[in-house]
C-alpha cells in the first residue's frame, strides 16, 4: 500500500511528461517569398521554427507576400485545424490573422498583398511582427512562433493611406484661454516730456499776452462799478470748470446736468450785467 | 396604527427600491421555464438582491414589454432560445424601444443554439456583429480547461478581465486575484464570440485571448477556410451603454452563468495543467449588477458657481459675470454601489473636465477633489479660473462620458458682460494719457486767463491812436 502511494505521483508525473512530450505541432520547409507585380525581382528567404529571419522584409504596394510551410505533428505531415499567419502591429498590439490554405499532407500556403491588410496595419511605420500559429484539437501542444518581421513600403506616387482613430470616451486635452495682450503705454519718460511740453505752452501764452500789452488794470474799476455781477460772473465760469472736474473724478451725468443748469442760469444773469459794464467802458472809449 | 403601518410600507418600499437605481422588475426569457433550474444560483443571487423575476417564454401571448406606453419591466434577461425569431412581442423594434425607454437588457448566447434573428438584428443595430449563420464557437488550443474539454478545447480559461485601456474603472476584475494558493480564473464554456464595431458606446468586458478563434462547428470541422474573427477582436462579454445610459450586456456563453461553473474547479492547460478555481459567480453578479444599474451609476447632486474675487458678494449661481472675473465652479457627484450612494472617485489616469464654452470651449480644465465639501455619500470636485476676455453667452459644461459609467452631461448657462465704462483704470493711471490731461488743464487755465484778460485789460497807450489813423 505504502509502495503504491509513493509510486503513484511519480507515475502520474511520468504520464503527464509523456503526454506533453508525446505530441506537439511544428513545421518544416518554411519559406517566404515577396514577388513584385511587374518585373521578376522576387525575394525568397527560408526560415525555421528556431531560426526566424533576423532582417525585416519590406512589402511594396504592389508586391505579394507568400508564406509556405509544411505543418507537422511529431514530424509527420498533418493538417491542423488552426493554421494562421498573424501580423502584429508593434505600437498598439493590434493583430490581423490570415488563415493558411492547408492540404491533407500539411502543405500550407498563404498569400497577402497590401490591400488585404486592415488600414490600421497599413499605416504602421514600424516593422510588423509575423508569427505562425499551428494548433488543433486533442492533446497535441500548439505552436505559436515568430518567424519574421515585415515593413510596409508605400508607393511614393500614390497618396499614403489615411486612418482616423475612432472616437473613444476619455479625457481630452486641456484648453487654457489665451488672453489678448493688455493695452500698452509708451515709455513714461516720453509721456512726461510731451506732457511738460504741453504745460509749457501756458506760460508761453501768458508771456506772449503780457508782451503784447495785456494787463488787468481795469479790474479795480470794473469791481468798483459792478462788484457783485463781476464777482458772480467770473465765479460762475470757475464753478462751471469745477463741475467739469467733478464730472471727471466722481459725478455722473445726472448729477452734473442740474448743477450745470443752475450755474448756466447764474452765468447768463450775472453775465448780462457784467458784460454791460464792459460795454459801457468800451462806449466810454476806455477799451 | 394606520400611520405606523404606512411608515412601515414606506420603509419597506425604500428598501426594495434601493436595490437598483432603476427598478427591480426583471423579465427572464427562457425557452422552457423548467430550464431555470440550470441557472438557480444565478437567479437566486438576483432575487436575493431584490429583483422580482417574471419568467416567460418567447411564445407566451401575454408577454408585453409595454402597457399604455409605460414599461412593464425595468430589465430583461434573455437566455438562449431555440426559436428562430423571438415572436411578435420581442421584435428588434420593441427591444430598441425598450432601451430608448431606459430599459436594460442582458443577452446570454450559446454556441449550441443559433441566436434568434430578432437578437441578431438588435445587436447589429448596436454595431455588434455575430458570426454568419448565427452560430459560432470560440476555441483556443492554448488556454483551455484540460479537465473538462481536453479534446474539444471549447472551455476557455481566462485570467480575470482587466480594463481595455487606462483610465477606465475596473468593475469586473478587481479583487479576483489568487485565493488559497489557487489561481482564480474565469471559465467560459462554449462561447459565441462577437466582433464589435468602432462605436464609442461599445466596450468589451472580456476579450478572447490572442490565440483564440471562432469557427462554425457545423461546417468548418476540418478546415477554417473563412475566418470570422480571431484573437482579441473576439469579444466574449461586451457592454453597450446608450446615450440615455440604458445598458445592454452580451454574454457570449450562457453556460458560464449555470450552477455547474459557479465556483468550479478547472485545470489550466496553459500553465502546465495547474488547478484553478472559477470566479464565475462573482463575475455573473458584477455583470448582471452593471447591466441592471446596480453599479457604475452616477448622480449629480448639485452644481454651484460663484465669483471668486476678494471682497465681492458671495452669491451662488449668478446669471451674469464680467469678463476677466475669477470664478469658482463646484460639482458634487455620487456613485451607486450595490445598495448605497457613495462618493465618486475618479479612476486613475482619468480626469473630470469642465468646459467653459461659447460654441467652442474657451477652457477645458480638470476638476480636483474638494475634501471640504465632500461627504460620506458625495464627493465634490471644483476648479477656479479667470473668465475669458470675450463677452457673450457661455456654458459651464461637464460632459463626463466614460465606459461603464452612466453619462453625466450638465450645462449651466451664464452671460459674460464686457467691462462697464467705470470699471476701466482711470486715465491718470495710464501714463500715455498724461499729455492729453495736461492739454485739458492748460486749455482750462488758458480760457480762464483769456476771460479775465478780455474783461479787465486796460488799453495800452497809443494803441487806439494807431487804430484810428488806419
Amino acid at each position: 500500500m505504502r509502495f503504491t502511494q509513493s509510486i503513484a505521483p511519480t507515475l502520474l508525473l511520468l504520464a503527464t511528461g509523456v503526454a506533453q512530450a508525446a505530441s506537439s505541432w511544428g513545421f518544416d520547409d518554411g519559406s517566404v517569398q515577396i514577388a513584385a507585380k511587374k518585373g521578376g525581382d522576387s525575394i525568397k528567404e527560408k526560415f525555421g521554427r528556431e531560426s526566424p529571419l533576423t532582417k525585416p522584409l519590406s512589402l511594396g504596394s504592389t508586391d505579394t507576400l507568400k508564406v509556405l510551410l509544411t505543418a507537422k505533428e511529431d514530424g509527420k505531415g498533418k493538417r491542423p485545424h488552426q493554421a494562421f499567419l498573424v501580423l502584429q502591429e508593434q505600437g498598439s498590439g493590434l493583430e490581423a490573422p490570415f488563415p493558411f490554405t492547408v492540404k491533407e499532407t500539411g502543405k500550407a500556403v498563404v498569400q497577402i498583398s497590401q490591400k488585404d491588410l486592415p488600414v490600421q496595419l497599413r499605416v504602421a511605420t514600424e516593422p510588423m511582427k509575423a508569427s505562425v500559429i499551428l494548433a488543433s484539437f486533442g492533446s497535441a501542444q500548439g505552436l505559436n512562433a515568430p518567424i519574421f518581421e515585415i515593413k510596409i513600403e508605400h508607393d511614393a506616387a500614390a497618396p499614403p493611406p489615411t486612418y482616423e482613430k475612432p472616437l473613444r470616451y476619455g479625457k481630452k486635452p486641456e484648453i487654457h484661454h489665451i488672453f489678448r495682450p493688455d493695452p500698452k503705454s509708451p515709455p513714461k519718460l516720453v509721456s512726461l516730456v510731451f506732457g511738460l511740453a504741453v504745460v509749457a505752452t501756458l506760460p508761453a501764452l501768458l508771456i506772449g499776452w503780457v508782451a503784447l500789452g495785456g494787463n488787468l488794470n481795469h479790474l479795480s474799476k470794473a469791481l468798483g462799478t459792478a462788484p457783485l455781477s463781476h464777482a458772480t460772473f467770473f465765479g460762475s465760469i470757475l464753478a462751471m470748470e469745477f463741475v467739469f472736474f467733478l464730472y471727471y473724478t466722481s459725478w455722473n451725468l445726472f448729477q452734473v446736468l442740474p448743477v450745470m443748469g443752475a450755474v448756466a442760469v447764474v452765468t447768463v444773469l450775472s453775465g448780462t450785467r457784467a458784460l454791460g459794464e464792459v460795454q459801457s467802458r468800451r462806449l466810454a472809449g476806455e477799451r | 396604527m394606520r400611520s405606523l403601518f404606512s411608515i412601515f410600507v414606506f420603509v419597506f418600499a425604500a428598501v426594495v427600491s434601493a436595490i437598483s437605481t432603476s427598478g427591480n422588475r426583471l423579465l427572464a426569457i427562457l425557452d422552457d421555464v423548467a430550464d431555470k433550474e440550470n441557472y438557480s444560483k444565478f437567479l437566486g443571487d438576483l432575487e436575493s438582491r431584490g429583483f422580482q423575476i417574471s419568467f416567460e417564454t418567447p411564445k407566451s401571448e401575454s408577454l408585453a414589454l409595454f402597457h399604455l406606453g409605460e414599461r412593464n419591466y425595468d430589465h430583461i434577461l434573455l437566455f438562449p432560445t431555440r426559436t428562430k425569431g423571438l415572436g411578435p412581442n420581442l421584435t428588434p423594434n420593441i427591444l430598441v424601444d425598450f432601451m430608448n425607454a431606459n430599459g436594460n437588457i442582458l443577452v446570454a448566447l450559446s454556441s449550441e443554439v443559433a441566436a434568434p434573428s430578432s437578437l441578431v438584428s438588435l445587436l447589429s443595430e448596436l454595431d455588434i456583429q455575430l458570426p454568419a449563420d448565427r452560430t459560432g464557437l470560440v476555441v483556443d488550443h492554448f488556454h483551455y480547461d484540460a479537465s473538462n474539454a481536453a479534446d474539444k478545447h471549447d472551455v476557455l480559461v481566462l485570467p480575470p478581465p482587466k480594463p481595455v485601456r487606462p483610465g477606465i474603472k475596473d468593475f469586473f476584475g478587481t479583487g479576483a486575484g489568487k485565493e488559497e494558493g489557487d489561481d482564480v480564473v474565469l471559465a467560459i464554456p462554449r462561447a459565441v464570440g462577437a466582433a464589435l464595431g468602432a462605436s464609442e458606446l461599445l466596450t468589451p468586458i472580456v476579450r478572447a485571448p490572442r490565440t483564440a478563434y471562432s469557427y462554425n462547428p457545423k461546417e468548418q470541422t476540418e478546415v477554417v477556410d473563412d475566418l470570422f474573427a480571431a484573437g482579441e477582436q473576439l469579444a466574449l462579454v461586451s457592454a453597450f451603454q446608450a446615450r440615455n445610459s440604458a445598458r445592454l450586456v452580451l454574454v457570449g456563453s450562457a453556460e458560464m452563468l449555470q450552477d455547474k461553473w459557479f465556483d468550479a474547479k478547472v485545470t489550466k492547460a496553459a500553465d502546465g495543467n495547474k488547478a484553478a478555481k472559477t470566479f464565475n459567480r462573482e463575475f455573473a453578479k458584477r455583470v448582471s449588477g452593471w447591466a441592471f444599474n446596480e453599479i457604475g451609476v452616477l448622480r449629480v447632486n448639485w452644481i454651484e458657481h460663484h465669483l471668486d474675487e476678494a471682497g465681492a458678494a458671495n452669491e451662488s449661481n449668478p446669471k451674469i459675470y464680467r469678463i476677466k472675473n475669477n470664478v469658482k465652479y463646484t460639482i458634487s457627484l455620487s456613485e451607486y454601489a450595490w445598495t448605497t450612494w457613495t462618493p465618486f472617485f475618479l479612476p486613475s489616469e482619468d480626469a473630470l473636465q469642465l468646459e467653459f464654452s461659447m460654441l467652442s470651449p474657451f477652457y477645458r480644465l480638470p476638476l480636483t477633489l474638494d475634501e471640504a465639501q465632500s461627504s460620506d455619500s458625495a464627493s465634490a470636485y471644483s476648479t477656479s479660473f479667470k473668465l475669458p476676455d470675450q463677452h457673450g453667452i457661455f456654458n459651464f459644461k461637464v460632459n463626463y462620458k466614460r465606459p461603464f459609467l452612466s453619462n453625466v452631461e450638465e450645462k449651466n448657462t451664464v452671460s459674460v458682460r464686457h467691462m462697464a465704462h467705470n470699471e476701466w483704470p482711470r486715465s491718470y493711471v495710464i501714463s500715455g494719457a498724461w499729455p492729453w490731461i495736461a492739454g485739458v488743464g492748460v486749455t482750462v487755465t488758458g480760457w480762464l486767463a483769456f476771460c479775465a484778460l478780455w474783461m479787465y485789460s486796460a488799453p495800452v497807450n497809443g494803441n487806439r491812436e494807431t487804430k484810428k489813423t488806419q
